[in-house]
C-alpha cells in the first residue's frame, strides 16, 4: 500500500497509449480481421414470442447461387452441447439455434451461410419455417402465476431461483422500530449498447485439429465453453486476444454465436463469420440487461437511522438463463450500500419470460439496487422531514469504523465518505445549490436536487456465484501476468484477455515502469492467444486495475529481485547489500559499484558463469494472482466475503423539468468519486464520465420495450434513445483518494463508476422535483411522455 | 401492435357487381396492394405472393386470404396473413354491402396484428401505412368496377 504523490509514473497524468491507434482508426476489431476464403453467416430469426417449429424448408435458399449451407437447431443441439448456465437448471437448455421451440421473437432458428453477407440476408428471406404458434407470457410476476403459460415446458414451472438470505436480527428490529416504510421500485430493461456489435470469426484447421477464434469478446472462460459445448479438447480452441473490442461493459458474450460458426466452420471447411447487424444485436443477440422489480421496506427511528432493511428482487431474465441470474447475486456484496443498517432480508427471485435472453451488464446487477436503495433513504428523508445529505450522513459507516463488516458477510476495505461528501460541498455550495432550484421553480419550472452515495464493489472474486448455487464450489479467481526482458534488453510483458477499452495495456506499463522505476513506455504488452496464456478472470467485475494491475506488480518485482541477485552476485557482495534503482544494480556501501542494465541483460543471456547458482537463464518471470482477501466458500447462514474492494461515489444534481413537456434537463452534474490510488487519471475520467452517461441513459431514455404481442419495439436506435452530447451535460468530478489496504498500490475499482450511481441520483432529482405536486415516480427510464403526461394529470387535479 | 381496421365507402356499381368482383381472383389480384400472385387453393382459400415495403423495411411475402361466413350479396368475412422474413401480419374483418340510391354502401371492420422487424421499425408510421394500404385498396377496386368510359 502507498500514499499519494509518492509515485513516480502511477497516478500522472499520462497518455493513454492505446488512444494512439483508435483516434487514427487502426483499432484491430474482428471485422478488420480478413482470413482468405471467409464465408459469411445470416440468420434466420422466429417472428413470435413462442412457437413451435413445425418444418423448415430449406430448398430455396440453397438454390441460390454462392449459398453454401443453411443449418438448423436439430442439427447443432445434435452434434453440441447446450452453453454452459450458472443455476443448476438441466431443464432450461440455452443453444445458440432455436430446437424444436422458440422462445422470444427474434430468437435464432436457422443460420445461412453464404459467400456474402448481403447473400446470406437475401437466402435467409427464402427459408420457409412453418410455425406453430404457442402461448407466451411476458412480465415476470405473471410468469410466477400458477396458470402462466410455460417458456420451458420441461422445467414445470418459470422460477429459476427463489432464494432468501437472512442476515441478522430482522424480525427483532423491525419490531423494535418505532417506523416502518416500503417502497416498490422498477428498473427497466436496458443495457449497454456497444458500437460495435458482437463479431467473430471461427476458422478449422483438420490438418492441425486446431479451431482459431477471433472475436469482440469480454467473457470469462471462453475457450473452455467453446471446447466444452463443441466436445473438443480446450487445446483445440486457439482464441486470439490480440483483436481490439468496440465497446461492451459486460455484454460482449457472444458464446451462442462462437459455438454456431465454430460448428459450421468445421463441418463446412472454411473460416465462417458472423457479424450481428444492429437488429440481430438488438433482438436475438441476447445482450439485454436486467430488468427488475423491487419491494423494499426499511425500518428506522425518529432520526431517520436505517436499522433494517427487506428487499426482494424479481428479475426478469427473458427466456434462457444465461449468467443473468447471477446478476442478483452480485448486489449482496453491498446489500447495505454505505450504510450502518445491521440486518437485512433478501430475496432474489429469477423467473424465465419470451423476452430476449439477459447478459452481464456493467456492475453486474449493482446499479438497480442502488437505485432501490437510494430511493428508499430519499423516502425516509422526506417522511421524516430531514434534509437527504443529513440522513446519509447519520447513516453512513464512519471513516474510522474501517474495516467494517455488513450483514451479509463481505468486509468493506477502506473508505471516508463523510469527506467526500464534504469536498463536494465545498466545491459547489449546497445551499447555494438549493437557492437555483428554488429560482427555477420560481420561474414556473419544476426543479430538483438529486442526490445519490453508492459503492463499486472491485475487484471481481464471483463468489455469488457458491451463494446462488451450492453445486459450484469455485473459489479461485486469478489474473497473471508475465514480464520478458530479451536477449537485447527490451522489455515486454503479457496480458492475458481482450480489452474493450478500459486501457490495460496503459495500466500494465505504468504499474511496470512503477516498479522498475523506468519508462513505462519501454515495456511493450502484449496479448498471446489463449493457448499460450497464464489464467486471466477477464475483464469483469471491475477487477482488472487490482488484479492484472496487481499481477504485473508482482512479476515486476520477481524480475527486479532476479536482477538485484544477478547483479549482487556479479559485484560478489551478498543479495541483501545490492540495491535496484532505475534498472541499475549497485553495491549499498560502493554507490561506484554498479551493474548497467545491459550487463544484467548480458548475464542471463549470454555468461552462465556469471549466473547465481541455482538461478534459471534468461529473464521472463510471471504471476499468478488470486483475489485479495475471501477464498472460503460461503457460510451456512449464506454470509460469504465477496469483492476486496469498494469504491465510492457521491452524485449531487440539478435538474429541472418542463412542466408542458415533461421534458428534464440537467442544469448541473457533480460526483465525488474515490478509487483509491488513481493509476491513470484518464482513465479513470472516461470511466466515471461514460459510466454517468450510461446512467443518464438507464434512468431516462434507454429501454427494450415490448409490445402486448412479444415484441421487441426497440430495434434500432430510432426508438431504444441513447443519450447524445444534448443529454449529457458537463460533469465537474471531485476526487478524493482513501487507499484500499489489499491492493498493491492503493488501488479500487473504477470501470463501473458514475453508472453505479446516476440513476438513483436522477431519479431521486426527479422526485424532488415533482413533490411539490404531490406526486411520485419510481419506475426506470422515466420517459418525457410519462412524465408530462403525470405532471399534466396532477396540475389537473390541482385545479379542481 | 395490434391495428383497428374500420370504415366506410361507397360505389357507383351494384351490389351484384361489387359482390362479383370481390370473389373474382382476378379483380382481387390487381387491388391488393403489392399483390404479385394469387394462388386459387379452393373452398374459398387463396395464396398470395406479395413485395411490399415499409419503413426502412421491404421484402417478399407469403400469405393466405380466406373468405367465410358468406351471404350474398350481403356480408363476408376476409381473412388474411402473411409472413416473411421481415415480418409477419396477420388480421380478418367482416365487411358487409348495402344497395344505396346511386350504388353500394360498403361497411368494414375488423382487427390486424403485425410483428417482426416490421412491427418494430416502422411502429410510428404503421397505422399510416395500414391506412394508405387500405386507401389503395379501394381505389383499385372502384376503378376494376367501374365500366371503363369509352373517349369519345
Amino acid at each position: 500500500m502507498s500514499e499519494p504523490g509518492q509515485h513516480r509514473y502511477v497516478s500522472s497524468d499520462r497518455r493513454v497509449r492505446e488512444d494512439r491507434r483508435f483516434v487514427v482508426g487502426k483499432g484491430n476489431f474482428v471485422a478488420d480481421i480478413g482470413l482468405p476464403n471467409t464465408k459469411h453467416v445470416a440468420l434466420v430469426t422466429c417472428p413470435y414470442p413462442a412457437a413451435r417449429i413445425k418444418s423448415i424448408d430449406v430448398s430455396a435458399a440453397l438454390a441460390l447461387p454462392g449459398v453454401h449451407y443453411v443449418l438448423d437447431g436439430a442439427e447443432l443441439a445434435a452434434a453440441t452441447l447446450p452453453l454452459m448456465t450458472g443455476l443448476d437448471t438441466p431443464n432450461v437448455p440455452r443453444r445458440p439455434l432455436a430446437f424444436e421451440v422458440a422462445r422470444y421473437a427474434g430468437e435464432w432458428v436457422a443460420a445461412v451461410v453464404a459467400d456474402s453477407r448481403a447473400l446470406a440476408e437475401d437466402a435467409a428471406e427464402k427459408v420457409k419455417v412453418v410455425y406453430e404458434k404457442l402461448p407466451f407470457v411476458l412480465d415476470a410476476e405473471q410468469a410466477l402465476e400458477p396458470t402462466s403459460p410455460l417458456v420451458h415446458q420441461a422445467h414445470g414451472s418459470n422460477l429459476l431461483l427463489d432464494k432468501t438470505f437472512t442476515w441478522g436480527e430482522v424480525d427483532k428490529d423491525f419490531a423494535a422500530s418505532p417506523r416502518k416504510l416500503s417502497l416498490r421500485v422498477k428498473w427497466g430493461r436496458s443495457s449497454t449498447v456497444p458500437i460495435e456489435t458482437f463479431g467473430v470469426i471461427a476458422s478449422w484447421d483438420p490438418w492441425r485439429d486446431m479451431l482459431d477464434v477471433h472475436a469482440s469478446i469480454q467473457m470469462p472462460r471462453y475457450a473452455d465453453q467453446i471446447g466444452i459445448a463443441l466436445k473438443l479438447p480446450v487445446s483445440s480452441i486457439r482464441v486470439h486476444y490480440d483483436v481490439d473490442v468496440g465497446g461492451s461493459y459486460g455484454v460482449k458474450r457472444g458464446i451462442k454465436h462462437t459455438v454456431l460458426v465454430g460448428y459450421l466452420s468445421r463441418r463446412l471447411g472454411f473460416p465462417v463469420r458472423l457479424i450481428e447487424d444492429r437488429l440481430e444485436n438488438m433482438r436475438g443477440g441476447d445482450a439485454h440487461g436486467p430488468e427488475r422489480l423491487f419491494d423494499v421496506e426499511v425500518a428506522f427511528d425518529d432520526q431517520g437511522i436505517i436499522k433494517s432493511m427487506k428487499m426482494r428482487a424479481l428479475e426478469n431474465v427473458g427466456a434462457y438463463a444465461g449468467r443473468s441470474p447471477f446478476q442478483l447475486g452480485k448486489p449482496i456484496g453491498a446489500i447495505v450500500g454505505p450504510y450502518k443498517i445491521q440486518s437485512v432480508q433478501y430475496r432474489a427471485i429469477a423467473v424465465v419470460t419470451n423476452k430476449t435472453t439477459q447478459e452481464a451488464v456493467r456492475g453486474f446487477g449493482q446499479a438497480p439496487t442502488n437505485v432501490a436503495i437510494e430511493r428508499t433513504v430519499d423516502e425516509v428523508a422526506r417522511v421524516l422531514g430531514l434534509d437527504p445529505i443529513e440522513i446519509r450522513r447519520r447513516n453512513m459507516i464512519r471513516h474510522e469504523e474501517f474495516p467494517y463488516t455488513i450483514p451479509s458477510g463481505t468486509t468493506y476495505d477502506s473508505g471516508n465518505y463523510h469527506t467526500v461528501i464534504d469536498k463536494v460541498l465545498a466545491h459547489t455550495s449546497y445551499e447555494e445549490l438549493k437557492q437555483e432550484r428554488d429560482a427555477l421553480r420560481a420561474q414556473g419550472k419544476l426543479a430538483g436536487i438529486g442526490i445519490a452515495a453508492c459503492l463499486e464493489p472491485s475487484g471481481g472474486n464471483a463468489m455469488f456465484e457458491a451463494l446462488l448455487n451450492p453445486k459450484i464450489t469455485t473459489t479461485t479467481f486469478m489474473d497473471s501476468c508475465r514480464i520478458t526482458v530479451d536477449g537485447v534488453g527490451s522489455i515486454t510483458a503479457t496480458m492475458h484477455t481482450t480489452s474493450s477499452g478500459q486501457g490495460h495495456e496503459t495500466l500494465v506499463g505504468t504499474v511496470i515502469g512503477e516498479v522498475l522505476q523506468l519508462d513505462p513506455e519501454l515495456a511493450r504488452v502484449t496479448r498471446p492467444d489463449s493457448l499460450n496464456s497464464l489464467p486471466s478472470g477477464t475483464p469483469v467485475g471491475s477487477r482488472m486495475a487490482i488484479m492484472l494491475g496487481g499481477a504485473a506488480f508482482h512479476a515486476a518485482t520477481k524480475l527486479k529481485a532476479k536482477l538485484t541477485a544477478i547483479g549482487a552476485h556479479d559485484l560478489g557482495i551478498a543479495p541483501e547489500r545490492a540495491a535496484y534503482a532505475n534498472g541499475e544494480v549497485y553495491d549499498r556501501n560502493a554507490p561506484e559499484k554498479r551493474r548497467a542494465w545491459v550487463d544484467l541483460v548480458q548475464i542471463a543471456y549470454r555468461n552462465f558463469h556469471r549466473m547465481p547458482a541455482d538461478m534459471e537463464p534468461g529473464l521472463s518471470v510471471s504471476h499468478v494472482m488470486q483475489v485479495p482477501t475471501g477464498g472460503k466458500l460461503p457460510t451456512a447462514d449464506g454470509r460469504v466475503q465477496m469483492y476486496p474492494c469498494t469504491s465510492f461515489e457521491f452524485h449531487l444534481i440539478l435538474l429541472s423539468i418542463d412542466p408542458e413537456l415533461g421534458r428534464p434537463e440537467i442544469v448541473k452534474y457533480r460526483v465525488g468519486h474515490d478509487c483509491g490510488t488513481v493509476i491513470n487519471p484518464k482513465i479513470v475520467r472516461g470511466m466515471t464520465m461514460g459510466g454517468i452517461a450510461h446512467g443518464i441513459g438507464a434512468a431516462l431514455y434507454e429501454e427494450f420495450a415490448y409490445d402486448g404481442e412479444g415484441q421487441l419495439m426497440a430495434q434500432s436506435f430510432m426508438d431504444y434513445l441513447l443519450p447524445s452530447s444534448h443529454e449529457v451535460p458537463a460533469v465537474e468530478i471531485i476526487h478524493h483518494c482513501t487507499p484500499s489496504p489489499h491492493t498493491v498500490l492503493g488501488q479500487k475499482g473504477s470501470g463501473e463508476s458514475g453508472y453505479l450511481g446516476a440513476p438513483a441520483g436522477i431519479a431521486n432529482a426527479i422526485n424532488d422535483a415533482l413533490r411539490p405536486l404531490g406526486i411520485s415516480i419510481n419506475t426506470l427510464p422515466i420517459k418525457v411522455s410519462v412524465l408530462g403526461d403525470m405532471i399534466a394529470a396532477a396540475r389537473d387535479n390541482k385545479e379542481k | 401492435m395490434k391495428l383497428d381496421i374500420g370504415g366506410e365507402e361507397s360505389f357507383e356499381v351494384g351490389i351484384d357487381a361489387l359482390w362479383r368482383a370481390l370473389n373474382d381472383p382476378a379483380v382481387l389480384v390487381k387491388c391488393i396492394p403489392g399483390c404479385k400472385e394469387m394462388i386459387d387453393e379452393g373452398g374459398d382459400r387463396f395464396k398470395l405472393i406479395l413485395n411490399l415495403k415499409v419503413a426502412s423495411v421491404g421484402g417478399s411475402f407469403e400469405g393466405a386470404i380466406s373468405l367465410a361466413d358468406k351471404l350474398p350479396p350481403a356480408q363476408c368475412k376476409v381473412a388474411v396473413s402473411g409472413s416473411g422474413t421481415l415480418g409477419q401480419g396477420s388480421g380478418s374483418a367482416t365487411f358487409s354491402l348495402e344497395p344505396q340510391a346511386a350504388g353500394t354502401m360498403m361497411r368494414y371492420s375488423g382487427e390486424g396484428e403485425i410483428g417482426g422487424l416490421v412491427a418494430g421499425v416502422g411502429q410510428r408510421i404503421l397505422k399510416g401505412v395500414a391506412k394508405h394500404l387500405i386507401g389503395q385498396f379501394f381505389k383499385a377496386l372502384r376503378r376494376e368496377t367501374t365500366a371503363p368510359v369509352t373517349p369519345q
